[in-house]
């Protein structure tokens, strides 16, 4: 640790090797206020930096999002990376080369296994058909589905069907069971590129969710946590501070809202004031305000005992400027971390509640709603809820470590003037 | 900024205080609130009388239990009184309404004994000293900053303008104790009440800071209340000299007739008991037996009397009133006389 | 002359703490002999490293802190040698310690005769409990606490009998060296000057060695037969208590000793006042630690720290300045004498 020289020279009374943490930088007080991290203000740093970048991204969600987070882009459940695979239309050899074109008219019939990505892939190839059709000419078919590859390839050669819709990785070789079919044309091409967190049931990039998603928490989770925090803290102030029946019944209060388990009441809370996204923030906010009062209170309670408010008292400060001056700016720092805390956790909140309905429209890009979505494909399409749950963790882990280390930081800033 | 006014020219006294008596209640459990009518008092202060001149330092001295913390917060008006009357400039504290009383504090301040705990550690030291020029003197806003960087050049925190940003965790006991001292001293009052204030300080500090608080109380005109266990650091400023024991003034004096010829068992017990800082000279007496009793149930008559050494029967029978047996010297104790030559 | 007995060398002890700012030298390279039924004080202010050379005698330095050189010669085996079961046994029954607050060494859910069962069997499994209970009764006896008392708990008893009670557990396994840190700083007066007496008692009654640390100079004066004046991590100076209090060698000394209150009425009736403050140990002055204190300090005092010599026997001093005409000054004061 370089050791720095004073500019001015103190007096004999004055040593001279006593570090002046004044004339360093903020940078530099940065790194030497940590008292218990020690060495790690690499956390804050990262913190910081991530922290910043989620919020630009909040902020200007279309910058960064490839696609429309409600548009179907692509086909659904595509791994990440993984370019939409090729389609192929199985037909009898006897028709010869043909595209859907040529058989997607209303007496034809076209089969495709059911759930598969073909039927999707049919819909979207006749969808764009139909855009660029002249008019008058519509192209739909009708649409056939079967459990098995057999069952569809069977019928095709019977003749119940004109043309089979097929992945070549799902065709395999069976077509060599059948003489009388071979692969007519293509469907539609292999694509170019996958998208880079894959799709989700409906179709939509995952990506693109999770920029808007971002959004959407960030709003939340901050307006809940900034309403609990407005009416919690100066509430938990005055009535540590005052005491008296006032307090008593203000514990009563929030002690009782507090013994709530917390997405219950957020629920009915909720129910109450109806869907929306004024009223979610609402409810959560509620939620919280008792956990600010708590140890707002409890802070302020151990404070007022302090021999500096006494002395304070015997200078002849008021009652107003104590509480401003001497209790608030000591008790706040304890309050930072718990805010911090609390936006992470208001996020989960809303999750919780757009997942059972109340709050949120179901197609809205958020993260909660596509954790719960994705919660019964986690064997099958692992990134519908590793993507949205990774980025609550690093947003609710950024404010904690933030909040920490700001609580630190602004002890020495919190002096008035 | 105005000069000391008194209300009341209450001629050479500053402080006055009659029969004082604080005793605070003992919490009892709900079952025995309801059994028992009575309640048990801690017998803090016990009927205390005595007067400071103006510029002068009186010494609370003695162990714990004796009050002498209680009186002197009770005298600066701190705490309220049980029974009996505080005079501060002729005027009585108990009349003075909580508004009164608080603009009352700018003539009355206050140095503690834990200078870290003392000062607010969000506060920087500028901030801290300047807050009794705010509430008392906000119309000289323009000159608080000149007026707290010369009062910091004063009790020798210089360069004033380096200390003025730090706060108290970036500073020595000793250089935090000036600033609670500056911090007293920036609203020019009459009186300080200092509750141990080196108590906390290094021993070689020790002696600058005494010696800062001397030569303030003549510059500013300043008179002290000087608590203190310690009476070889009362001999370095206190002029006269309380000797409290359980709640009671035990002898009070001038210092220096006090030290001279101690009259009371108890003050000669102490006095015995500081130790000397000359290997040559060490305590040869045996000290009282026993231990401070309970000041919940002091002892009758003269409270010392379980452990004095000289006591007669009526020592446990009749409590001793406050004589004056010699010139500025007062004692409370049956047989006293017997030690004057 | 009465032989003097070595009963603790310490040679060149550093411990170092890490810290925030780096490291820190708490104790720097001291040596010093403590010997057998004497009473030795340590002396110096916060800072100085006197209550982190009571804790390195005992090898109970707590991380971020480590012994970091040097040897403890205890009954001429070096405890730093000693591994965990040893040091166990060491702790207690050869070496104990009085703390400050007696209140927070003592459990407060534990009655005193427990208390001393307990040390009792902790190092010495094989004793019966009555016959431990008769043991501690007849000490607590000796030190002022009746047998009524010993059932009492630590927040039923004052503040003096609870130090009597840390010093009961010192004795109850015939420790041969009690050390004291601060042990009287938060009594009373008159509670500790019955505690010195009663210290003096045990050294003449049992034999016992103590080691004072305190900042109370006072109270070495009182109780010690010799005195190490510390001063940011090292002795500056050591000897008879007679010779320093009335010849102090080191300028720290000397400023500290008249700064000292004397309730005398007609002794020092004028406290010196020391410049500056105790200095920072994550950056100690260059050379002498003290010398930009020092009203005398010359070029050398600037870059190199002195030795700690022994200028006469029994008196050693860390200080350039000592020279050998003083040393012969105080010989003719003693030859005249």
């Amino acid at each position: 640790m370089k050791h720095e020289k004073e500019t001015t020279s103190p007096s004999a009374e004055v040593p001279e090797w006593m570090l002046d943490l004044d004339r360093v930088g903020f940078v530099r007080r940065l790194f030497l206020s940590r008292k218990w991290y020690g060495g790690d203000w690499w956390f804050v740093a990262i913190s910081a930096v991530l922290l910043l970048f989620v919020i630009i991204v909040g902020i200007f969600p279309q910058w960064f999002a490839p696609y429309d987070p409600k548009a179907e882009v692509g086909p659904s459940l595509l791994e990440p990376g993984e370019p939409p695979s090729e389609f192929i239309l199985v037909a009898k050899i006897e028709k010869g080369e043909i595209t859907l074109v040529d058989i997607a008219n209303k007496s034809n019939n076209v089969g495709f296994i059911v759930g598969s990505p073909a039927s999707q892939a049919v819909r979207e190839v006749l969808d764009e058909l139909n855009e660029s059709a002249p008019t008058g000419v519509r192209y739909q078919p009708r649409q056939r589905r079967y459990e098995t590859l057999e069952e569809g390839l069977t019928a095709l050669t019977e003749g119940k069907l004109d043309g089979f819709v097929v992945s070549p990785d799902e065709l395999g070789d069976s077509l060599n069971a059948y003489p009388d079919l071979q692969v007519a044309g293509t469907l539609r091409e292999q694509g170019s590129s996958g998208f880079v967190m894959g799709t989700n049931q409906i179709g939509q990039d995952v990506f693109s969710r999770i920029i808007w998603g971002t959004r959407i928490a960030l709003i939340v989770g901050l307006s809940s946590a900034m309403i609990s925090f407005l009416l919690g803290v100066p509430l938990g102030l005055f009535s540590g501070f005052i005491g008296g029946p006032l307090d008593r019944i203000l514990t009563l209060l929030m002690d009782s809202l507090y013994s709530f388990p917390g997405l219950i009441l957020a629920i009915t809370i909720a129910a109450v004031l109806g869907p929306g996204i004024g009223n979610i923030i609402v409810s959560i906010a509620v939620l919280y305000i008792p956990t600010y009062y708590r140890i707002v209170r409890g802070q302020t309670l151990q404070v007022k005992e302090e021999l500096y408010v006494e002395a304070a008292r015997s200078l002849g400060t008021s009652w107003f400027s104590i509480l401003v001056k001497y209790i608030f700016p000591n008790v706040i720092p304890s309050v930072v971390i718990i805010f911090s805390v609390n936006v992470g956790d208001a996020i989960l909140t809303e999750a919780g509640l757009s997942f059972l309905g109340f709050g949120l429209p179901p197609d809205t890009p958020d993260w909660g709603i596509d954790l719960a979505r994705g919660q019964d494909y986690v064997r099958r399409a692992w990134w519908l809820i590793t993507f949205p749950g990774l980025m609550v963790t690093m947003v609710t882990l950024s404010f904690s470590m933030l909040g920490e280390s700001l609580s630190e930081i602004l002890n020495p800033r919190l002096a008035e003037q | 900024m105005s000069e000391t006014s008194t209300l009341n020219n209450s001629g050479d006294y500053l402080v006055e205080v009659n029969n004082l008596t604080k005793w605070f209640p003992v919490q009892k459990s709900i079952i025995d609130q309801v059994f028992t009518k009575e309640r048990d008092y801690v017998r803090a202060v016990d009927g205390v009388s005595f007067k400071i001149r103006r510029g002068g330092v009186l010494g609370l001295a003695g162990e714990s239990g004796s009050g002498k913390t209680t009186i002197g917060r009770v005298t600066i008006g701190l705490e309220k009184k049980t029974k009996g009357e505080v005079f501060f400039d002729g005027i009585n504290l108990s009349e003075l309404s909580e508004e009164e009383l608080r603009k009352m504090r700018r003539r009355m301040q206050v140095i503690f004994q834990d200078p870290l705990a003392s000062l607010n550690p969000r506060m920087s030291l500028g901030s801290a000293i300047v807050q009794g020029l705010k509430i008392h003197y906000p119309e000289l806003k323009e000159q608080h900053r000149d007026m707290v960087l010369e009062m910091m050049e004063r009790v020798g925190l210089t360069p004033a303008r380096f200390y003025i940003n730090k706060f108290p965790q970036q500073i020595s006991g000793g250089q935090r104790q000036r600033v609670v001292i500056a911090r007293a001293l920036i609203t020019k009052p009459d009186l300080i009440l200092a509750d141990e204030p080196i108590a906390m300080a290094d021993v070689s500090v020790r002696a600058l800071l005494l010696d800062l608080m001397i030569q303030l109380k003549k510059e500013f005109n300043l008179t002290y209340i000087f608590i203190t266990h310690d009476l070889a650091t009362a001999k370095y400023i206190c002029d006269d000299i309380a000797i409290l024991y359980l709640g009671k003034i035990a002898e009070i004096g001038n210092l220096k007739e006090v030290y001279s010829l101690p009259l009371h068992p108890y003050t000669q017990a102490l006095m015995a008991a500081v130790p000397v800082p000359d290997p040559h000279k060490r305590r040869t007496q045996s000290m009282p037996a026993g231990e401070i009793p309970n000041p919940i149930h002091p002892p009758s008559g003269c409270r010392f009397h379980p452990r004095c050494p000289f006591a007669k029967d009526i020592c446990s029978q009749e409590e001793p009133i406050l004589r004056e047996l010699l010139p500025e010297h007062q004692v409370a104790c049956h047989i006293a006389e017997n030690f004057m030559k | 002359m009465n032989e003097k007995q070595v009963l603790m060398q310490v040679k060149d002890l550093s411990v170092t703490y890490e810290t925030r700012l780096g490291p820190v030298s708490a104790v720097d390279g001291i040596t010093f002999d403590i010997y057998r039924g004497e009473i030795l004080g340590l002396v110096g202010e916060s800072g100085c490293g006197k209550s982190t050379m009571g804790k390195a005698l005992m090898r109970m330095i707590q991380p971020p802190g480590w012994i970091s050189k040097g040897q403890l010669i205890f009954e001429g085996e070096d405890i730093m040698t000693y591994d965990r079961n040893k040091m166990r046994d060491f702790r207690g029954r050869k070496v104990s310690m009085i703390f400050q607050d007696p209140m927070t060494s003592l459990n407060p859910v534990q009655r005193v005769d427990q208390h001393l069962i307990e040390a009792i069997q902790v190092h010495e499994p094989k004793t019966i409990i009555e016959k431990a209970l008769e043991r501690a009764n007849i000490l607590m006896e000796r030190l002022g606490i009746q047998k009524e008392r010993m059932s009492n708990y630590p927040h039923q008893l004052s503040g003096g009998m609870r130090q009597r009670v840390m010093i009961g557990l010192g004795l109850v396994l015939n420790a041969n060296l009690i050390i004291a840190d601060e042990a009287t700083t938060s009594l009373d007066v008159i509670v500790e000057a019955k505690l010195v007496d009663q210290l003096k008692e045990i050294r003449d009654e049992f034999g016992v060695t103590l080691l004072v640390i305190t900042h109370n100079i006072a109270l070495v004066a009182e109780l010690c037969d010799r005195v190490a004046v510390m001063y940011a991590g090292h002795i500056v100076e050591l000897g008879p208590i007679e010779e320093i209090f009335d010849n102090p060698l080191h300028p720290y000394t000397k400023g500290l000793l008249l700064s000292v209150p004397n309730i005398k009425l007609d002794e020092r009736e004028e406290l010196f006042k020391m410049a500056g403050e105790p200095p920072n140990l994550t950056h100690p002055p260059f050379g002498c630690r003290f010398h930009p204190r020092c009203p005398k300090a010359t070029a050398i005092c600037e870059e190199k720290e002195p030795e700690f010599r022994e200028v006469t026997p029994g008196r050693f001093v860390k200080c350039w300045l000592v020279k050998d005409y003083q040393v012969k000054e105080m010989k003719k004061a003693e030859v005249i004498k």
